[in-house]
């Protein structure tokens, strides 16, 4: 039997958590931006090659908060594991980066969390550069909602890491 | 010339104005007089007056009296309430009688319909049970069509909305979103209308009545089509308990295989 595992995507309004879903659920993207209210909840499953299991991700896309305290608790209850979505192309979206991973790992203890910069196409590298102090070593994973650059590797690993 | 005569000179001369003031005020009383007492002229003057009053008046009537009205109304049928149900009784009634008779012939037609277009053993088998009844072949499907049933029972894990253990008699949506937003859906009625140890118990969404059942760590989720009342709900909860005590349902939350077998087993049979 297939195992469940629920995945909480949190971050700032217009990031492109739920792009990413999009693309990673359904291999679509979509230039319209429809605002996320309360929550939406998809499901992927994948095999997990390492150890040749299938897990069902629940995905569950908050609407975004410019301050994760403001994000309602009982949502996050029971999470296997957390994304937390910013935009690389909006400074303000990655300006309190620490604080809110601080929040995240003193509130939910132990509970994996992938730091992930979307619209990577939208910088070049000497913006990355630039912002290489921010990033370092907080931000895993500099993905594309857009392109699909690097969104599969990014729920892969997690679930594997779940494991 | 006398002295009275001579006086009556004077008088003449020192009263002139007096005079005349006199007999004009006495000219305008004569015409108050006459305005007053012919009707006709009265009105031409007081009318225009009244009707611009009166325009006025029904124009300030929502905004001065409207809230002393509204209140006393309240009142009165606050203290009277069955004289104004039953003044409103025959109209209402007379209504929803037309509404029902409507929907009672459309839904006959459509059993009826059905009847003649399908041939099955099933409606043999309703065939023989009306004749054995004494009970209208037609009567026997709406009884068919109105009886509560269980199509989907979900254990769903509090908190993260994972499913513990499925049950399904007819495909519906996939259980792990259901469950999700029924866990999402909980989470915030029971945050918004935050009281001690109050839960969401159900949810109706079309022709479905999703019962939910509390638990410590867990909760049921029961997808019911058909009639869900009070009676039904009773037996749903009793049986739901009866479930999770008899089956060691706590002990095997962590397997959903056997959980699973266990909850088909015990509610396919709509045993309720």
């Amino acid at each position: 039997m297939i195992t469940s595992k629920k995945i909480v995507l949190i971050g700032h309004f217009g990031v492109g958590k739920t792009s990413l879903i999009r693309r990673f659920v359904e291999n679509t993207f979509s230039e319209d931006y429809k605002v996320t209210i309360g929550v939406h909840i998809s499901k992927k499953t994948i095999e997990i090659s390492d150890n040749k299991t299938s897990v069902s991700l629940v995905i569950w896309d908050l609407e975004g908060q410019d301050d994760i305290k403001k994000t309602r608790t009982s949502y996050l209850l029971g999470t296997h594991g957390f994304i937390y979505v910013f935009d690389l192309s909006r400074p303000e979206t990655f300006k309190n980066l620490k604080s809110e991973l601080s929040f995240l790992s003193e509130n939910y203890k132990n509970i994996p969390v992938k730091v992930v910069g979307n619209k990577v196409d939208l910088v070049n590298k000497a913006y990355l550069t630039q912002h290489t102090g921010t990033f370092k070593p907080l931000v895993e994973f500099f993905v594309s909602a857009k392109t699909g650059s690097r969104v599969e590797s990014l729920f892969s690993k997690l679930a594997r890491e779940l494991f | 010339m006398n002295q009275d005569e001579k006086l009556s000179i004077i008088k003449d001369i020192l009263l002139t104005d007096e005079r005349e003031f006199a007999s004009s005020i006495e000219k305008k009383i004569k015409i108050l007089e006459s305005t007053v007492n012919e009707r006709k002229n009265l009105s031409t003057k007081v009318d225009p007056i009244i009707n611009k009053k009166l325009q006025q008046f029904i124009k300030e009537i929502p905004d001065t009296l409207g809230p002393s009205i509204t209140e006393a109304l309240k009142e009165e049928i606050k203290h009277s309430k069955d004289s104004v149900v039953e003044a409103l009784f025959p109209i209402l009634g007379q209504m929803v009688k037309r509404y029902v008779q409507h929907e009672m012939k459309l839904l006959s037609e459509n059993i009826n319909n059905q009847i003649n277009k399908t041939f099955s053993f099933k409606r043999l088998f309703r065939k023989a049970k009306s004749r054995a009844s004494g009970i209208e072949e037609s009567d026997l499907i709406i009884q068919d069509q109105t009886n509560a049933k269980i199509e989907q029972v979900i254990i769903i894990e509090k908190g993260s909305g994972i499913v513990l253990a499925k049950y399904s008699k007819t495909k519906m949506a996939d259980e792990d979103m259901v469950a999700g937003m029924l866990t999402a859906i909980k989470s915030f009625v029971e945050d918004a209308f935050k009281k001690e140890e109050q839960d969401l118990q159900y949810i109706e969404y079309d022709l479905y009545h999703i019962h939910l059942q509390n638990f410590s760590s867990f909760y049921i989720a029961v997808v019911v089509s058909g009639v869900y009342n009070i009676i039904y709900k009773d037996k749903l909860e009793d049986q739901i308990l009866k479930f999770v005590n008899e089956k060691s349902v706590i002990k095997n939350l962590n397997n959903k295989t056997k959980l699973t077998t266990k909850l088909e087993a015990f509610f396919k049979n709509d045993n309720i």
